[in-house]
């Protein structure tokens, strides 16, 4: 059974479009990059530096920001290699209960009646047969995952795994790997996307199609959360995809586009407002500035977080929820990055930046080479001057100044150079989620 | 933790165009994938041209997260690669390693730097003092070191290869069996004797 099934993944043979630059295997839970290039969501956290900016693995371009994941590409995949990719579900799950937090989870349900109010919009199409087998699919997914399996009702999950059963024989004939435009049309014209750009909140525009919406900074029509930097860069991947996919519907929407633009520079109109913003400030995580090392927005996804942060007192994922001053500000409901179970009663702190954190950074961008008793003096005094004068915050809670008391003796018990890791980690668990120092 | 996975996956892209690049990534002895041997021929044009040059990688943790360690097993004389203990100065190896590299295309990496020497960045000062005030002092020690270091397995294989086959061993089987003991005659007549 299980050499079936192995099998029976290796015969949905994988376009190189869609192999995770990092992990060389069928992207998961795909995030595209401000420069885009794709990852699967852990390949891109992963890679990123909890120091200061990150950098593209594929050409290196900077970003501060670490997307959501792309539903479009996410169901697409689904829907194109269901075996392979349920595969990748059971092992990247697998691998999240081992580190004990996971990446989000997403409902096909919403996500399909989200694009078939848009067809309805766009009166175009019957309902897709193929959609609600991917829908039954997920559902019996779900089913799977600890934290859901009490919520779910019982008879919804039995109906869906009686249809998974019924689907497989479609699977192997390979009728589910069609896809349809109505997979992939753009969030703003309903038209199939031309030269798709991938906005940091995950959904997807025609890159014609931002040039409208754009301004200052790019807000998604969507789901109106802002786009950090600029007009994103086409996802050439993906829209050379489409155009094997659907040649003749992409060439029509290349004619309409350039018919498009020859008429808006007729009108003596710039289309490109927002290239004035693509050179847009990158963030300097310079040593002043407060930098929160290895801890992300959860709303916008800075990471690190520089300025401001507030921490929730009520979420208990070891992850923890955080977020930056202008996301508190603004008082977004969306979820966490890493399926937390954040509602919006829960209260939320300031927190200053680890001190400990800061003089590691210093060490690490100062370059300085003092090798290990230099830096546990160095980490010992400023704790204990840290823990001397009254900290200027109540929101801190006892229990965080307790923690920074015990590590350093900690460190110097042991003395090796190991202790900067070990710390740094002890460390960050106490700041993210309390723990009883130990 | 490795990503044994990606490993696994590197050495099968590796293996499928070893012919066109040259480029050999294989498990050590023990077969623990977070220690292997690479191997890369030297450049044309330069003075490591025929040479076969050995490099050991130790994967750290955190792969493909960190860069791989690699340091030459093949002595070479090069003003970037030390003379003594192998070690190479390469940035993709250091700071400017990205997770999209792989071993393969660090190797490469690895390659290049000996077609193109960088003396204002060395590794080795002997080398690249030698490099910039007497370069053709240079070139002679570099194919000099390359001739008696990084061909000893590969000098005159056709002869010991012809000699096995005037034994009654098949060619194919003598130089498999030549290749697997690493060039040694005696080794592999004892290979080709216990089966």
């Amino acid at each position: 059974m299980e050499d079936q099934n192995l099998d029976a993944v290796k015969s949905e043979e994988i376009s190189d479009s869609f192999v995770c630059c990092v992990c060389l295997d069928l992207l998961y839970k795909p995030i595209v990059l401000h420069c885009g290039h794709v990852s699967c969501f852990w390949c891109v956290h992963k890679s990123m530096s909890g120091l200061r900016e990150s950098h593209c693995p594929i050409c290196r371009h900077p970003y501060n920001h670490f997307p959501t994941v792309c539903q479009m590409l996410h169901f697409l995949l689904l829907k194109m290699y269901p075996l392979a990719y349920k595969a990748r579900e059971l092992q990247i799950l697998e691998e999240e209960k081992e580190i004990g937090s996971f990446s989000p989870q997403f409902d096909a349900d919403a996500y399909n009646s989200q694009s078939k109010r848009d067809l309805e919009n766009s009166a175009c199409g019957e309902p897709c047969v193929e959609q609600l087998e991917s829908s039954s699919y997920i559902l019996a997914n779900d089913a799977n995952i600890p934290e859901q399996t009490s919520d779910e009702n019982p008879e919804v999950t039995g109906i869906a795994i009686d249809r998974e059963k019924k689907t497989p024989q479609n699977w192997h004939n390979g009728n589910c790997k069609q896809i349809s435009i109505e997979d992939v049309l753009c969030a703003a014209c309903k038209q199939l996307l031309f030269r798709p750009v991938v906005l940091n909140c995950g959904h997807v525009y025609c890159e014609s199609c931002t040039v409208g919406i754009a301004d200052e900074t790019i807000k998604c029509q969507v789901c109106q959360s802002s786009h950090p930097k600029g007009l994103p860069k086409v996802c050439l991947e993906f829209g050379n995809f489409l155009q094997e996919q659907f040649p003749e519907e992409y060439a029509l929407r290349r004619d309409a586009v350039q018919l498009k633009q020859v008429d808006s520079k007729n009108g003596g109109q710039t289309t490109s407002s927002s290239e004035s913003s693509k050179q847009g400030d990158i963030m300097s995580c310079s040593i002043d500035s407060k930098v929160h090392i290895h801890v992300g927005c959860d709303v916008c996804g800075m990471y690190p977080i520089v300025g401001d942060r507030y921490r929730c007192k009520d979420c208990v994922e070891i992850i923890g929820f955080d977020l930056c001053g202008d996301c508190y500000n603004s008082r977004s409901k969306l979820p966490g990055r890493f399926n937390q179970k954040h509602t919006p009663e829960h209260k939320f702190e300031l927190v200053s930046p680890n001190t400990s954190h800061n003089i590691m950074l210093r060490l690490v961008t100062g370059q300085i080479d003092g090798g290990s008793t230099l830096f546990i003096t160095d980490y010992a005094s400023e704790n204990s001057e840290n823990g001397s004068t009254p900290r200027p915050l109540s929101g801190v809670s006892e229990e965080d100044t307790e923690n920074i008391m015990v590590i350093p003796a900690t460190s110097i018990d042991d003395g090796a150079e190991e202790d900067l890791d070990d710390s740094q980690t002890t460390n960050q668990i106490s700041t993210e989620n309390p723990i009883e120092p130990h | 933790m490795i990503d044994f996975a990606r490993v696994q996956k590197e050495l099968q892209e590796c293996s499928r165009d070893v012919e066109k690049s040259g480029i050999k990534v294989t498990p050590k002895s023990d077969g623990c994938l977070a220690r292997l041997i690479g191997t890369i021929p030297g450049p044309s044009g330069t003075p490591y041209e025929d040479g076969t040059f050995q490099i050991e990688i130790t994967l750290p943790d955190g792969y493909p997260f960190e860069p791989p360690k690699m340091h030459f097993a093949t002595k070479v004389w090069h003003p970037n690669i030390s003379s003594q203990s192998g070690a190479i100065c390469l940035d993709i190896l250091k700071d400017q390693w990205s997770p999209a590299l792989t071993l393969k295309t660090a190797l490469l990496s690895v390659q290049a730097l000996l077609s193109a020497p960088q003396p204002d960045d060395p590794q080795d000062a002997v080398v690249a003092q030698q490099y910039l005030r007497d370069y053709q002092t240079f070139v002679g020690t570099a194919r000099y070191w390359t001739e008696t270091f990084a061909k000893t397995s590969s000098l005159g294989v056709e002869e010991k290869v012809q000699k096995l086959v005037e034994m009654g061993f098949p060619e194919a089987q003598a130089r498999n069996a030549l290749e697997a003991v690493g060039g040694d005659e005696n080794l592999a007549l004892e290979k080709l004797c216990s089966g």
